[in-house]
C-alpha cells in the first residue's frame, strides 16, 4: 500500500517537473542566442563581429578561423537574422555576399536547414559559430551560449 | 444579335477586351507589387542599418555617465526625422531623450516587414551588451511618408496602365476596322458580282498579306466567271439566231412546199385545161371561117374564140406560175428598156392623179431571161400597186440599181440587179403579207381579181434565179424588193466556177 501512494507521488513529481520545463520552454521560445560548440575557443562575440561573421568576412579568435553556419531551420529566423544580425534587407545581404565572395574571395556563411543538422555541424566544427532559440540548446551539455541577440 | 457579334471587327475586339480584362488586373498587381517591394527595400535596409548602428555606439561605450550619453544619443536619433520614437529599456527602467516622443504601446513588437502592422511605425528593438548587463534600444522608424510614396506610385501605375489599356484599345479599333474594311468592300463587290454585275473589279489595295491573296483569288475567280459568263451569253446568242434562222428555213421551206403543191396541182389542171381548150379554140375558129360575115353565128363564135384565147392566157399564166410552160431560149437583155415600155403602157391605163415615177441608178444593168416574163412582172406589181391607191392618188416609185453582195442570206455573193417598186397605197396587214404569193389568193371580190398575179411573179423571178421580198404596214405603202442574178455577174461567176472545177 505504502508501495504505491509512493509511486503515484513520483509519478506526480515528474509530470510536475515535465510541465515546469514545457512552460520553461514556452517562455524561452522567442529568445534567439549565439551559440558555440562547448569546446569553441570563442568566449564572447560583440556586434560588430558577428556582422562581419555572417557577412562571410573572415573572422579570427586565438589563430583559427571562425564558420558561421546560417540557421534556416525556422523560417521565422530568417527576419530576425536579417534585422537583428546583418542588420540589411534580404537583397542588400545577398548583394553584400555576392560581392564578398566574387571580389573578396570571403567564403559564403554555411547554410543548413535543419535543427539536427545546425547541431551535428556545431559538434564537427569547434570553430563553427551560429544561432539558434534558447530552447533547443538551453540543455545542451555540448553547445555553449554567448550572446542573446533577440528577444521577444 | 448573332450576326452582329460574329462579325470581323467585333469579335477582334472582344478578343482584346478579353485578354485586357485577364492581363490589366495581372499587370497592375505584378507591378504594384514590384513597386511597394522596392520603396519598402529602400525603407527598410538604412532603418535596420542605422538602428543596428546605434545600437554599436550604445554597446562600445564605457560604462561612465551611460544614462546621460544615452539620452543625448536618443534625442540625436530623434532629430534625424525619421526616426519618431526612440528609447532604452536598462533593467526595467526606461530612458527617453529630452525630445517628445510618439507615445508607442508599451513594448511593442518588433516589425519584420514593411508596413505590415497599421499603426505606421516600424519597430526595432536591439539587444545591446554592456560590459555589466545587457539593455534592449527600440526605435520606431516613421512609415507613413513611404506609404504615401507607394500610394502615390500605385495611382501613377494606375493611370499609366490605364492609359495603356485605352491606347490599346484605340489600337484595336483601328486595327480591326484596317483588317476589317478591305473585307467589307471585298463582301460587297462579291455580293455585286453574286448579282450578275461582273463589271465590278475586285481590286483592294491592303498592306496585309492574306486579305491581297484573298483579293487575288476572288479576282482570278470574278474573271473566269466572266469570261464563262460572256462565252455562254454568246453561245446563247448563236444559239438564238441558229434558231431564228432554223425557223425561217422552216417556214420558207413549208411555204416553198406549198407554193410547189399547189404549183403542180394548178399545172396539171391547166394542162388538162389546156387540152381541153384546144379543140374548142380550133374548132370555134373553124366554125367562125365558115361562118357568114356579120351573122348573129359569126358574131357569137367570135365571142367563143375570145373568151377561148382569155382562158389559153389564164392557163398560160397557171403554167408559168407552176414553171411548167415551156420558156423561151433565155438570152441577156437590158432591163431598162424593158421597163420603161412596161411603164409607159401602164400610164396609159393608171389614173391621172397616181404619179409612175422611174430612176435608174445604172443603165447598163442587164439579167438573163426571157423579157415578156419581166415584162408581165412590172405590169403586175405595178397594177397591185395603183389598185392599192386611195381615190385621191398616190405615187408608184420604180428604182432600178446595182448592187454586190446583197443582204438576203438566200442569194450567194455575186452580182445582182435590185429592181425596187414603192408605192404610197393602204399597205398590208401582216395577216394577208403572209399570203400574198398563194396563188388565187386574193382580198377583191369575188370576180374582180383572180389571186395569180404575185403568184406568177413569184414564179418568173424564182425561175429566174431571184428572189422577190415584200415589206408593207397598213397605211405605210408597200415595198416590192426583186433581186436578180446580173448578166455580167453570172458570165463572172460562171467563169469562178469552172476555174474552181478545173
Amino acid at each position: 500500500m505504502e508501495c504505491g501512494v509512493l509511486l503515484n507521488m513520483r509519478r506526480a513529481l515528474q509530470l510536475f517537473i515535465l510541465l515546469c520545463l514545457a512552460a520553461q520552454a514556452c517562455a524561452a521560445s522567442h529568445t534567439l542566442v549565439l551559440v558555440v560548440p562547448v569546446d569553441s575557443k570563442v568566449s564572447d562575440l560583440d556586434s560588430l563581429t558577428v556582422r562581419k561573421l555572417f557577412l562571410g568576412l573572415p573572422v579570427l579568435v586565438d589563430g583559427s578561423l571562425l564558420h558561421p553556419v546560417r540557421n534556416r531551420s525556422d523560417a521565422e529566423l530568417d527576419p530576425i537574422f536579417l534585422q537583428q544580425i546583418v542588420a540589411m534587407s534580404q537583397s542588400a545581404y545577398d548583394r553584400q555576399i555576392l560581392n564578398g565572395v566574387n571580389r573578396q574571395g570571403w567564403l559564403r556563411p554555411v547554410e543548413v536547414s535543419t535543427t539536427s543538422r545546425v547541431l551535428d555541424t556545431l559538434y564537427a566544427d569547434p570553430n563553427t559559430v551560429t544561432f539558434m532559440w534558447l530552447h533547443e540548446v538551453a540543455h545542451n551539455p555540448k553547445v555553449r551560449v554567448i550572446r542573446v541577440l533577440w528577444g521577444d | 444579335m448573332g450576326r452582329l457579334i460574329n462579325t470581323l471587327r467585333l469579335r477582334l475586339m472582344s478578343v482584346v477586351l478579353v485578354i485586357h480584362a485577364a492581363l490589366v488586373p495581372l499587370l497592375y498587381l505584378g507591378v504594384t507589387a514590384i513597386v511597394t517591394d522596392g520603396y519598402a527595400e529602400l525603407f527598410v535596409n538604412p532603418a535596420r542599418s542605422y538602428s543596428q548602428l546605434v545600437a554599436d555606439e550604445l554597446e562600445a561605450g564605457g560604462a561612465d555617465d551611460f544614462e546621460r550619453r544615452a539620452a543625448e544619443r536618443l534625442d540625436s536619433v530623434l532629430l534625424t526625422g525619421q526616426v519618431v520614437f526612440a528609447e532604452i529599456i536598462d533593467d526595467k527602467r526606461r530612458i527617453h531623450g529630452s525630445l517628445p516622443s510618439l507615445t508607442a504601446p508599451v513594448d511593442p513588437p518588433d516589425d519584420f516587414q514593411f508596413g505590415a502592422h497599421g499603426d505606421e511605425v516600424y519597430y526595432i528593438s536591439h539587444t545591446v551588451k554592456r560590459p555589466d548587463r545587457s539593455i534592449v534600444l527600440r526605435l520606431g522608424f516613421d512609415e507613413s511618408p513611404t506609404l504615401a510614396q507607394i500610394r502615390e506610385a500605385k495611382q501613377r501605375v494606375l493611370i499609366a496602365i490605364l492609359a495603356f489599356t485605352a491606347a490599346s484599345i484605340a489600337v484595336a479599333v483601328w486595327l480591326s476596322a484596317v483588317i476589317a474594311r478591305p473585307m467589307v468592300r471585298l463582301q460587297e463587290a462579291a455580293k455585286r458580282v453574286a448579282r450578275g454585275d461582273f463589271r465590278v473589279q475586285l481590286t483592294m489595295s491592303s498592306s496585309i498579306r492574306e486579305v491581297q491573296e484573298l483579293n487575288h483569288h476572288l479576282e482570278h475567280m470574278r474573271q473566269k466567271l466572266v469570261g464563262t459568263n460572256e462565252r455562254l451569253e454568246r453561245e446563247m446568242g448563236e444559239r438564238e439566231v441558229s434558231e431564228a434562222k432554223r425557223l425561217d428555213l422552216e417556214r420558207r421551206l413549208l411555204h416553198r412546199e406549198r407554193i410547189a403543191t399547189i404549183g403542180t396541182l394548178a399545172g396539171g389542171i391547166a394542162h388538162e385545161f389546156n387540152n381541153i381548150m384546144t379543140p374548142i379554140l380550133l374548132y370555134s375558129q373553124v366554125a367562125l371561117q365558115d361562118a357568114p360575115a356579120g351573122s348573129a353565128l359569126a358574131t357569137d363564135l367570135t365571142r367563143i374564140v375570145a373568151a377561148a384565147h382569155r382562158a389559153r392566157r389564164l392557163v398560160t399564166g397557171v403554167l408559168t406560175f407552176s414553171r411548167q410552160m415551156d420558156l423561151q431560149q433565155p438570152a441577156v437583155f437590158a432591163l431598162r428598156p424593158t421597163i420603161e415600155e412596161a411603164l409607159g403602157l401602164l400610164r396609159a391605163i393608171v389614173p391621172a392623179n397616181i404619179e409612175i415615177a422611174f430612176e435608174s441608178q445604172d443603165d447598163d444593168v442587164a439579167v438573163v431571161g426571157d423579157p415578156s416574163l419581166l415584162h408581165q412582172v412590172v405590169i403586175n406589181l405595178c397594177t397591185n400597186a395603183y389598185q392599192a391607191m386611195s381615190p385621191s392618188g398616190g405615187r408608184i416609185a420604180v428604182k432600178l440599181s446595182a448592187v454586190r453582195n446583197p443582204p438576203k442570206s438566200q442569194l450567194p455573193p455575186g452580182h445582182y440587179v435590185l429592181l425596187e417598186v414603192n408605192d404610197t397605197g393602204h399597205g398590208m396587214e401582216e395577216s394577208v403579207l403572209a399570203h400574198i404569193f398563194d396563188p388565187f389568193f386574193t382580198t377583191r371580190d369575188v370576180g374582180e381579181g383572180t389571186g395569180l398575179g404575185l403568184s406568177i411573179v413569184h414564179g418568173i423571178i424564182t425561175s429566174m434565179g431571184g428572189v422577190i421580198t415584200v415589206e408593207s404596214a397598213v397605211e405605210s405603202g408597200t415595198m416590192v424588193q426583186i433581186y436578180l442574178p446580173a448578166a455580167a455577174g453570172r458570165a463572172e461567176q460562171d467563169i469562178l466556177s469552172a476555174g474552181g472545177a478545173a
